[in-house]
């Protein structure tokens, strides 16, 4: 049997109670205080919600992060935020990065307000560097080099997460750009590429197994089994949680569905298929604690 | 010759005063809220307006009353504002999506989801069929056509908008789809058959029951439609579906995509005889009317070339920012798109998407700016014809 963990990277919804605090601030209704400590609750939720799961690694839930760049995007120096863009075919949107220099550089990597320090083996997620130079005409390895590397370097974490979106979906993805953005960024945390929102047949037939990380995340609603390689080697992150879905997944079913994958890699880390974020927090609770029990029941059967 | 002129209109919402907001929801009115509907009744010439303040004072004003009043408000707003063609910035609606989903059978709410910053919606699934409980704009349209001297245009939520921002667990399959590789197309499928549904029997009965109260312009807003490049013919097929063979002016408004996206789907969208689309968010700040001076509005050429020559409602109003366009970039935007298109009467002039984000204030010296650029625009256009 394989070996088998769950957690989830990415950004968590924000409770009612912060989605209103957040617009009555906007209307000048409340207090920046105010929000922080609705912060801070959601972020117990968000904690609690997973221990209760129990899940391997904890995150924070990047309550406090626009969507997947724009903090860095603040921070760094010849990088800012540009149009509103849509993400993906959510409703939701975020700022696309515009370089305003070849070389962007952080200066200052994020603190503890963008990346808080967890009770636990922390799991951290940052943008792919792909992700992040997409539509900038900055490379990949640049960004790599300039903005993820010092943030790694000054991070802590057992795991560390780079949210792939786009990749998969592009027509004639490439991994070579990827791939060398990817081996600046060694040396530091343990590094995992999570291709989300997209059927990863073609870069698991390029050989996404040889990047240079420690784990490679799979969207497994819109990625077919036997697309996974046999003996797979490195940690896989099955996204078996679907996020774009308000339908509550049976932890039977992905408790088959872990044995099966079970075959193939040897290391397994049963993960949703995107940010839980798509799903209000009640749902997202309740994904959770599937992901956690079909993590118990695949293990109990191995047993 | 006559001298030209571009029509104005509004897209949609309207930021909600706080007087009807505070109302709605039970709570006690400040001051400064009742001054509010003074200081903007009085600016905006709302007939009667000292009722609404009295009966705010009162502190038993009813809600729905309230929201009435909000709507002559807004209404007021744009025409003093010289905006042509009007709607009441949806005072009477919750919201694009709620308001459509509230009024439907079929669907049960699942909670709030960021759209993005600190801006959420309320997301809802499909769990049935979808049907109509009553057409759900009639009322509203009714009281308008009572209160506006413009003339109005209906916006309206359309079919795939409406699908695509729901979830959907009737259509999918609850279990089976891990890791079988269901795919993009049973995943379009589904969508199909929820979006022709709701096209069907959501968006075309309310379409009848608006034609029949006298509606001429009804715009289908569909700022989900370019969220998925492989299903825009299904967007297509779901506007047409919804309009065949009705008679009124359609149009559809896009927003905040790649709009290039769009083509060639839409060549199939010929009942649309209006495309209102933002582009002020993608554009320079600076003036000038050249290509280069004007890289938002590098696609309109598209929309130009369709083959049934439909009219471009040109936004020219960045609603995500409190920068209110001067005159002459508004003046500057339009003469770059008349530039393209070759025939001015192809343009209409709009806000890039519904002002709702944006304060009274801002909203409303957006407007006029837009009004004045336009006159500004309609000026050098005659002047140079004068010349020729």
């Amino acid at each position: 049997m394989a070996e088998l963990q769950a957690f989830a990277p990415g950004i968590y919804p924000r409770s009612e109670e912060l989605v209103q605090a957040t617009r009555d601030l906007d209307r000048g209704r409340t207090t920046p205080e105010a929000v922080e400590g609705q912060v801070e609750r959601d972020g117990a939720a968000c904690l609690t919600a997973q221990r209760d799961a129990g899940l391997d690694l904890v995150a924070d839930g990047m309550l406090r992060w626009q969507d997947h760049f724009r903090p860095l995007l603040e921070a760094a120096d010849g990088l800012e935020t540009g149009a509103l863009t849509r993400f993906l075919d959510t409703n939701t949107f975020y700022r696309a990065p515009k370089a305003t220099s070849a070389t962007p550089k952080l200066g200052t990597p994020l603190g503890e307000r963008y990346l808080s320090p967890q009770p636990g083996p922390r799991l951290v997620t940052l943008p792919s560097p792909f992700a992040l130079a997409k539509g900038t005409g900055v490379t990949p390895r640049t960004m790599a080099e300039g903005v993820l590397k010092p943030q790694l370097d000054a991070l802590d974490a057992e795991l560390v997460v780079l949210v792939e979106p786009f990749l998969a979906r592009e027509e004639s993805a490439a991994l070579d750009d990827l791939a060398e953005a990817l081996e600046a960024l060694g040396g530091g945390p343990r590094l995992a590429i999570w291709f989300t929102f997209g059927d990863a047949r073609s870069l698991l037939e390029q050989g996404v197994a040889d990047l240079p990380v420690e784990g490679i995340g799979v969207d497994f609603y819109a990625t077919h089994l036997s697309d996974v390689p046999d003996g797979f080697s490195k940690l896989l992150l099955a996204g078996v949680v679907d996020v774009r879905s308000s339908l509550l997944e049976e932890p039977r079913e992905l408790a088959a569905f872990a044995q099966r994958l079970g075959e193939r890699a040897e290391r397994i880390a049963l993960v949703p298929n995107g940010d839980l974020q798509y799903v209000s927090v009640p749902i997202a609770r309740e994904k959770l604690a599937r992901l956690g029990k079909a993590r118990t029941a695949t293990t109990e059967a191995a047993a | 010759m006559t001298d030209l002129r571009f029509l104005t209109h509004e897209i949609g919402s309207l930021a909600k005063p706080p007087w009807l907001v505070k109302t709605s929801q039970g709570r006690e009115l400040e001051e400064s809220d009742i001054e509010h509907a003074r200081t903007w009744g009085e600016k905006v010439g709302v007939e009667g307006h000292e009722e609404l303040v009295e009966s705010l004072r009162s502190g038993d004003a009813d809600p729905d009353d309230v929201a009435r009043w909000s709507s002559r408000y807004c209404v007021r707003m744009q025409e003093s504002a010289g905006v042509e063609v009007i709607w009441d910035g949806e005072q009477l609606r919750s919201e694009m999506y709620a308001w459509a989903i509230e009024h439907s059978t079929g669907f049960e709410p699942r909670g709030t989801i960021r759209s993005f910053d600190n801006k959420y919606y309320s997301k809802s699934a499909a769990v049935g069929p979808v049907g109509l409980r009553e057409p759900f704009h009639n009322e509203e349209f009714s009281f308008l056509q009572s209160v506006a001297r413009a003339d109005l245009k209906i916006p309206i939520t359309g079919a795939y908008t409406l699908a695509i921002w729901s979830y959907d667990e009737h259509h999918t399959p609850k279990e089976g789809r891990l890791g079988a590789g269901y795919g993009r197309s049973q995943e379009i499928e589904a969508r199909r058959e929820l979006t022709l549904d709701i096209a069907r029997n959501l968006i075309r009965p309310n379409l009848e029951a608006l034609i029949g109260l006298g509606a001429t312009w009804i715009q289908i807003d569909e700022p989900g439609a370019s969220t998925e490049a492989d299903e825009l013919d299904l967007f297509v097929e779901s506007f047409n579906v919804s309009v065949e063979g009705l008679d009124c002016m359609f149009s559809t408004h896009l927003c905040f995509s790649d709009y290039d996206l769009f083509f060639p789907a839409i060549e199939g969208m010929g009942g649309c005889r209006q495309y209102c689309v933002g582009f002020a968010n993608y554009d320079r700040r600076e003036l000038g009317t050249s290509g280069a001076d004007r890289p938002g509005y590098e696609v309109i050429s598209k929309f130009r070339d369709l083959p049934y020559d439909p009219i471009l409602g040109l936004g020219v109003l960045d609603i995500h920012t409190d920068f209110v366009e001067p005159p002459e970039l508004v003046r500057d935007r339009i003469l770059y798109a008349v530039d393209v298109f070759g025939d001015p009467a192809r343009i209409h002039v709009c806000p890039d998407c519904g002002l709702r984000t944006r304060s009274w204030d801002v909203a409303y010296e957006k407007l006029r700016a837009m009004v004045e650029g336009t006159r500004l625009a309609e000026e050098a256009l005659n002047r140079a014809h004068a010349s020729a």
